[in-house]
């Protein structure tokens, strides 16, 4: 299945909920998240997809 | 065989209907343009980002966004996307085209006299005003245009809804025995639902509002015009929702490379809606003092029993999707997902639609719960909850049909689909911010229907986050969705624009994978829902009003009101009807 952009674009957008509910999850475990932390994962998710895309996204070498 | 473009175009096959379909979304997106620009100015107000307006006026703008979006956008654009499908499944024309204009006509100019009293509050010394919210009842009062306006709106709906049982009419003088087709009985079930709703507001503004506003009577019973908008307010919600049920069902799965899973299923749906929206306006009044407990639990079972239908959507909906994707060649057990169309802001939109929709029907649960709705009610909570309903699972299942079915009424090709994908995934991820996060503030206490909460100084756990957090959030969401409006409205002018394209988009919609013929026949028979439909509120409110009616000091008001109790109630209604009966009785002998 090719790695499109519209593919990247919809995964982005269900980060999204999934990082701003991240602190309710952890603040279960009785483990307090700052704002900063919760920003600093969501970066880490677009820059290893950023990362994804580039290999094998659209317009890439490699076979996907 | 070579089809030509008049094969395909609705345009081609129904010019008229075609340009009614255009006049109604155009009124429709100019509101959506105004309400949204509202809709920025209140969530950077609130959150003191920005402030444009004086604190005073934050009800006008308010009434504006809740008017325009919530009545004038989604009905507008909901009659439009009903005309196309009922010209569309008969295959006919409608009967009369001056008719059809007539309604266009008084829906147009009512919902002009309205925005006019509403914003007539923003002009100084015109001494008009309607910041009465979109909810309207007494004691706020408006501008008696205010209510003449909203009359002649609905009695637009009702002339809208007649045009479509006429066709109706004309296709069953030639169709004897036939099943209804689906597009149309869902159009049918939908307006008998909104004739037996609107008659609560009809009665209100007609008999109480107008002559109130207008000075012709002195007071109003308040408790009873909350009741009767709330009798109207609930069912409202299943008008905007059915038409964006209709396109899942009836697009979605085509746009998704399938085909409806099963048609009986639908039906059964549409049904339970017609039956169960209506009995349960009460649940909107958990906090009304004079309306007794016992009526407050009745609501909310009713309302607990129409999570089902809502259910049995999710099914239908999810299981047509993954039909289409695996004929598109998708494989696993989650995997199937990356083989649907993405790309495809139509399919994309009125997907995440869905998944917003589902978090919607989460909080509205705890909305429908007597003991917890205490919880959040009147907190920000609830506009977090219904702009996830009404505001997206709608709203934007609204948008994006429009990129499919704008290019079937202009004939011409969607300006640009990019645009339009990037627009349906901001508006997801605008609404996830500023929902998520007036849900949060509504836990934390923060009331809705407020230009300046005081809440600098509390400190919350972090899993809720701080005030200023909240905040941020809000403005940035609301920032996002405004600019989502404003490309969707971009990449609809350029495609009304556009050249005329041979096959502007393919608008063949596929057979059901189930389709009429298995299910039972009655379920065709309207005459008997509409009554069972009747039924059920005549049990539902009879009780409740005559309670009010009675304990709120008679029909205008005046008296002192008194705590209600079932047997108050029943009391009430026993002698009433035992003296009425002795009169008859007196006039006999
Ligand atoms: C541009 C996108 C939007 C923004 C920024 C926005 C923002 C807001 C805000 C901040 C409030 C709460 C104000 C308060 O309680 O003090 C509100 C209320 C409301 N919104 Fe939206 N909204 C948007 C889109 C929509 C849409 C699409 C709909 C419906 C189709 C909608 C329907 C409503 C309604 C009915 C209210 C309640 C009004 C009242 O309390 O009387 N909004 N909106
Ligand atoms: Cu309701």
């Amino acid at each position: 299945m090719k790695f499109t952009k519209a593919r990247a674009l919809v995964l982005i957008a269900f980060s999204v909920p999934l990082a701003i509910e991240l602190r309710t999850v952890a603040g279960f475990f009785n483990v307090e998240l700052p704002l900063i932390a919760v920003a600093v994962i969501e970066f880490l998710f677009l820059a290893l997809l950023f990362v994804l895309y580039g290999l094998y996204g659209e317009g890439s070498e490699s076979p996907a | 065989m070579a089809t030509t473009r008049s094969d395909r175009a609705f345009v081609d096959k129904f010019p008229h209907e075609a340009a009614i379909v255009k006049a109604t979304f155009l009124v429709a997106f100019v509101a959506l343009g105004i309400g949204a620009f509202f809709g920025l100015i209140q969530a950077l107000h609130r959150t003191n980002v920005l402030r444009v307006i004086e604190s005073a006026d934050y009800y006008t703008m308010l009434t504006g966004h809740g008017v325009l979006l919530a009545i004038v956008f989604t009905i507008f654009f909901l009659c439009g996307v009903f005309h196309w499908a009922v010209a569309r499944s008969l295959n006919r024309p409608a009967e009369s085209r001056l008719f059809s204009w007539a309604w266009v006509g008084l829906m147009t100019t009512g919902t002009v006299l309205t925005t006019v009293a509403i914003l007539g509050g923003l002009v100084p010394n015109l001494g008009m005003s309607a910041d009465v919210l979109f909810t309207f009842y007494a004691p706020l009062q408006a501008h008696p245009l205010f209510y003449i306006g909203l009359a002649m709106f609905i009695v637009g709906t009702w002339l809208a809804g007649a045009d479509w049982f006429l066709s109706y009419r004309a296709w069953r003088a030639n169709n004897s025995g036939e099943r209804i087709p689906l597009q149309t009985f869902m159009v049918l079930t939908t307006m008998i639902m909104w004739y037996v709703s609107t008659i609560g507001v009809a009665v209100s503004v007609v008999f109480f509002l107008i002559p109130w506003s207008l000075g012709l009577i002195e007071s109003v019973n308040p408790l009873l015009t909350r009741t009767l908008f709330w009798y109207f307010g609930h069912p409202i919600v299943y008008f905007w929702l059915m038409p964006a049920y209709l396109m899942w069902y009836t697009v979605l799965p085509k746009l998704a490379g399938g085909r409806l899973f099963s048609d009986p299923l639908a039906r059964v749906v549409f049904l339970l809606f017609l039956l169960l929206s209506t009995p349960v306006g009460i649940h909107h009044q958990y906090l009304d003092p004079g309306i007794a407990e016992g009526f407050k639990f009745i609501a909310m079972t009713n309302t607990m029993f129409l999570l089902l239908p809502s259910l049995l959507t999710a099914f239908t909906v999810v299981a047509s999707m993954e039909h289409g994707a695996r004929q598109r060649g998708g494989k696993g057990y989650v995997r199937w997902l990356g083989a649907l169309p993405w790309r495809d802001p139509a399919f994309t939109g009125m997907a995440l639609a869905g998944a917003m929709f589902a978090a919607g029907g989460f909080s509205g649960m705890i909305n429908a719960g007597m003991n917890i709705n205490y919880l959040i009610h009147n907190t920000l909570w609830v506009p977090g909850h219904f702009h996830l309903t009404v505001g997206t699972a709608v709203a934007l299942t609204m948008m994006a049909g429009s990129y499919w079915l704008v290019p079937q009424v202009t004939g011409t090709k969607l300006y640009s689909r990019p645009i339009g994908l990037l627009q349906v995934i901001m508006w997801f991820v605008g609404m996830v911010f500023m929902s998520n996060a007036m849900h949060r503030a509504g836990l934390a206490g923060i009331p809705r229907r407020t230009a300046e909460p005081q809440y600098q100084n509390f400190e919350f756990l972090t899993p809720i986050g701080s005030i200023f957090e909240l905040r941020v959030q809000i403005a940035l969401g609301g920032t996002l969705l405004f600019l989502s409006v404003v490309l969707f409205l971009f990449n609809i002018l350029l495609t009304s624009l556009g050249d005329e394209s041979d096959r502007p988009v393919d608008a063949a919609l596929p057979e059901p994978l189930s389709g009429p013929e298995g299910s039972p026949r009655i379920l065709d028979n309207l005459a008997m829902w509409t009554g069972i439909a009747a039924l059920l509120v005549i049990l539902a409110y009879t009780l409740p009003l005559a309670g009010i009616i009675q304990n709120g000091g008679g029909l205008f008001g005046g008296g002192l009101p008194v705590p209600a109790t079932l047997s108050a109630g029943l009391d009430f209604v026993v002698v009433t009807v035992s003296s009425a009966f002795n009169t008859l009785l007196g006039v006999i002998a």
